[in-house]
């Protein structure tokens, strides 16, 4: 397995986070600290301006019938991560304006297009495909169809890409390869 | 607090016979004896939004049908609905042909939405508003006047019974109870007060009889369509049993008829002894606020048992129980345990009335005071577990906060007795259980406290002078399942 | 049934002046914007995220294993701004639990692995129960007990609730206890 993270100048990465593999982090994009990323069935490349918050896990895993060369994991702009949340995709892409609310479960076999909302502490276990819009809310999974795309956070991310360097530890951005990243120990401050 | 996380292990028998947590009980100072949410008289104080904590008197939130006129919930998930704003840039209205405020200047525009399931009041093409708070469109339902007319009638009807009975009894003049009951607050007798003030005179409200259509049977409907059964289901478009029934006047079909919803108002309420009278909590006015002008809780007036540790129960097995008692109060307590079959009957009882008569009385609203009796029994837990009672009564020091940081432990301590601190002390038990107890059944131990109560209230002149009282309470402590 | 006590690490743990117990284990992000006003828990892998707006706490607060506290954003015309976030006395957090509310009353217990919504307004003396999910902008009104998923009003809180939470946190502080060993 490779270990390269590559960050695109212009990201916000926090140093108290484990990155493993090959992963690729857009430009505008944040990371909050405790996040987890690990590709260990292929890249992951994370497209421009999406928040990805505390706790949360984004695993592209190793499946049996894996395609070689691997096939990468694309996820869109303007995705939101929220704390606690969990993404486990085997497909190639996520779309982009999703929200993945606080302690979700995305499982393996869930296909995500764009502008979906996936509710807090809502589990996706089963194959599925969540068309455009898809809303999914509570604990029965009610499913309902949104008028609009989630709004983008670019101001949010405005934000913190201000605030962020003030206070925390942060990768340096870099355009080629990287030695592989420890997890940080120490508490970020 | 360990009351609201875990398992009830004591259980306090109240008056009425009913088995609750100390936590949801009320002691009455003035009867001297334990009282429960079933036993006592629920009066409405206050009306108010929970969301917006806007306060309103009760005429004015039966006007609003008991609704708030500024909060709505989501139709679709019954999530409170937030106001958003937008800045969407004046559009031409062809139909108004207001030139003056055409793409001059974006104009903040609000609309509803919910962020639990992303709905909006875009959604169902509402149109958004020029103000913040509201303005929203309300709907009429189709059916109102088939209401009104309905209303009306069944009022007549209930005044002209009312008036036939008084008529027939000849009574002149029925003393109502100086309190205002649950059901006057919530318009039932409040409407019927305002008949028999003589409002509405009784030709109108025959003539409300005599105008009143029925409503009929039609032998022909329309018929289905063909495709009834075969139409392949959207689930997406069509609205759920519990969406339908949060609206009731609407019951909308489809996702795309729902409409916000007014957010029923919520009330602040203030508990009465029904032997007395007397207020066994009052809260305070403000919506926000969690204090209390009368709070006459069990927790604040009995000594409270909890459970340190158990063993085991086993039949025919003696094992030792630890308790903790507390004594809540500002006065010494003198307490013994005892057993429940020692603790003395209640002397006043009355005697048991035939449901006849008090189904006549519950039809006479005006003169009935049967709300007022308490029931008063004593409840039978079979019990397979004996207490070995400790011929041993002892004080139990008064609540002093300021005691907390003395860390004094010099007390007396014996066999029974392991610890005190200051108005707390820890008992060592043995209960026996039978040899028949049967395995697996929930294990019960029932005790009694006799225990001295001082009196704060104030004497009157009707009221006995004694201060002291020695009280009783009978426990219930659950100690898990009996296991071989 | 009397708590029992719960044992910790002593070199795991920093004690403060005025009481606080907080993990080395933590996250405090811009720790100068942190308040806690003294016998308050913080245990390991929590996170309170103040470089991003002040987070204020009262006395004798328990903010259990792995839960987030984070000031909630909201989005204006010209940018976000997110607001402090303010807890009261006697607040109980349990384990993987996420706060993102705007105001946390006094005796207020949440409980494991539930979600609070952004901005939303705990009133005093409330109880969220465990794996509940309290969407955004929820206010929860005094003396009520929410639960599921999205969270709704399920019971009320007996009136002594002031004091039954009172007395579980002091005893919660109390039992909270350094092992023997070290």
């Amino acid at each position: 397995m490779s270990h390269n993270v590559k960050i695109l100048p212009g990201a916000t990465v926090c140093e108290d986070c484990t990155l493993e593999g090959d992963i690729t982090i857009g430009s505008g994009t944040v990371i909050h600290p405790r996040v987890t990323i690990i590709a260990e069935g292929g890249p992951i490349v994370i497209a421009e301006y999406c928040i990805i918050e505390e706790y949360s896990t984004i695993i592209h895993k190793k499946s049996d019938n894996q395609e070689n060369p691997p096939k990468p994991l694309f996820i869109g702009a303007h995705n939101v991560f929220e704390v606690g949340c969990k993404v486990e995709s085997i497909f190639g892409h996520i779309g982009e304006y999703n929200v993945f609310e606080c302690r979700c479960f995305v499982g393996p076999d869930v296909k995500i297009s764009s502008g979906c909302v996936v509710g807090a502490s809502c589990k996706l276990s089963a194959p599925q495909t969540l068309v455009d819009n898809t809303v999914i809310w509570g604990s029965d999974h009610n499913i309902r169809e949104a008028l609009e795309k989630q709004p983008s956070q670019l101001l949010q991310l405005d934000f913190l890409s201000k605030v962020m360097p003030n206070y925390h530890r942060l990768r340096k951005p870099n355009g080629h390869k990287r030695q592989p990243s420890r997890q940080s120990t120490e508490a970020g401050k | 607090m360990a009351y609201l996380i875990q398992p009830d292990y004591v259980q306090y028998f109240c008056t009425c016979g009913q088995i609750k947590p100390i936590t949801n009980l009320y002691f009455c100072r003035h009867c001297l004896k334990v009282r429960c949410g079933f036993c006592i008289c629920h009066e409405v104080d206050s009306h108010y939004c929970a969301n917006c904590l806007e306060n309103m008197p009760s005429s004015e939130a039966r006007l609003k049908k008991n609704r708030c006129s500024s909060c709505f919930d989501c139709p679709s998930c019954f999530h409170t609905l937030s106001t958003r704003a937008t800045y969407a840039p004046a559009r031409q209205d062809p139909a108004a042909g207001d030139a003056k405020v055409e793409n001059k200047q974006p104009k903040k525009m609000y609309y509803l939405s919910c962020f639990n399931c992303r709905w909006t009041s875009r959604d169902v093409g509402i149109p958004d508003q020029p103000v913040a708070s509201g303005g929203w469109p309300e709907r009429t339902n189709p059916f109102a006047n088939r209401f009104g007319q309905l209303l009306e009638y069944f009022k007549a009807i209930a005044q002209q019974e009312k008036q036939d009975k008084l008529d027939k009894e000849r009574k002149k003049y029925a003393i109502r109870g100086k309190y205002i009951t649950l059901t006057d607050k919530t318009g039932l007798t409040g409407a019927m007060a305002r008949t028999t003030a003589g409002l509405p005179s009784s030709e109108s409200s025959s003539s409300a009889i005599a105008n009143f259509v029925p409503s009929q049977a039609k032998e022909e409907v329309e018929e289905l369509p063909e495709d009834y059964h075969t139409k392949e289901v959207n689930l997406k478009l069509i609205t759920t049993m519990p969406q339908r029934l949060a609206s009731p006047e609407w019951q909308a079909q489809l996702v795309s008829r729902l409409q916000p919803i007014a957010r029923p108002l919520s009330v602040k309420r203030s508990q009465r002894c029904r032997r007395c009278d007397h207020n066994l909590t009052k809260p305070e006015y403000n919506p926000g606020s969690i204090k209390f002008k009368i709070e006459l809780l069990a927790y604040y007036h009995v000594p409270e048992v909890k459970i340190i540790s158990f063993e085991t129960i086993k039949p025919g097995c003696t094992t030792e129980l630890l308790l903790k008692l507390t004594n809540p109060t500002a006065h010494e307590m003198q307490i013994s345990i005892i057993q429940p079959d020692e603790v003395p009957e209640v002397e006043e009882k009355e005697e048991p009335k035939s449901i006849e008569k008090s189904l006549e009385k519950s039809l006479n609203l005006e003169k009935d005071t049967s709300w007022r009796q308490v029931i008063e029994r004593k409840p039978l837990l079979p019990t397979t577990i004996k207490l070995h009672k400790p011929e041993l009564s002892f004080t139990l020091a008064q609540r002093d906060d300021a005691a907390e940081y003395d860390d004094d432990s010099h007390h007396e301590t014996n066999d029974i007795i392991l610890w005190r601190k200051s108005n707390k002390l820890a008992l060592r038990l043995k209960v026996t259980t039978d040899e028949e107890a049967k395995v697996g059944s929930p294990a019960v131990a029932i005790l009694a406290l006799q225990y001295s109560y001082r009196n704060t209230v104030p004497p009157t002149a009707n009221s006995p002078q004694t201060r002291d009282h020695v009280l009783y309470t009978t426990v219930a402590i659950h100690l898990g399942t009996v296991t071989q | 049934m009397e708590l029992q006590d719960t044992y910790y690490n002593k070199s795991e743990y920093v004690e403060t002046a005025s009481g606080n117990k907080v993990s080395r284990q933590t996250v405090l992000c811009g720790s100068q914007n942190i308040v806690l006003h003294g016998k308050v828990i913080v245990q390991s892998d929590a996170i309170i995220r103040g470089d991003l707006a002040n987070v204020k706490t009262g006395r004798f607060c328990i903010i259990s294993k792995g839960s987030v506290l984070r000031p909630p954003f909201k989005k204006f015309s010209k940018g976000v701004a997110f607001f402090p976030l303010q807890m009261g006395d006697h607040v109980f957090v349990g384990e993987n639990t996420v706060v993102n509310a705007a105001v946390v009353g006094s005796y207020v217990y949440i409980g494991k692995n539930v979600v609070i919504g952004r901005r939303c307004v705990l009133k005093d003396c409330c109880m969220i129960e465990d794996n509940s999910v309290l969407p955004a902008e929820t206010v929860v009104p005094s003396f009520a007990r929410y639960s599921g998923s999205p969270a709704r009003l399920i019971t009320t809180l007996p009136e002594a609730t002031p004091d039954l939470m009172t007395e579980f946190t002091k005893s919660y502080y109390q039992h909270f206890l350094p092992t023997a060993s070290v």
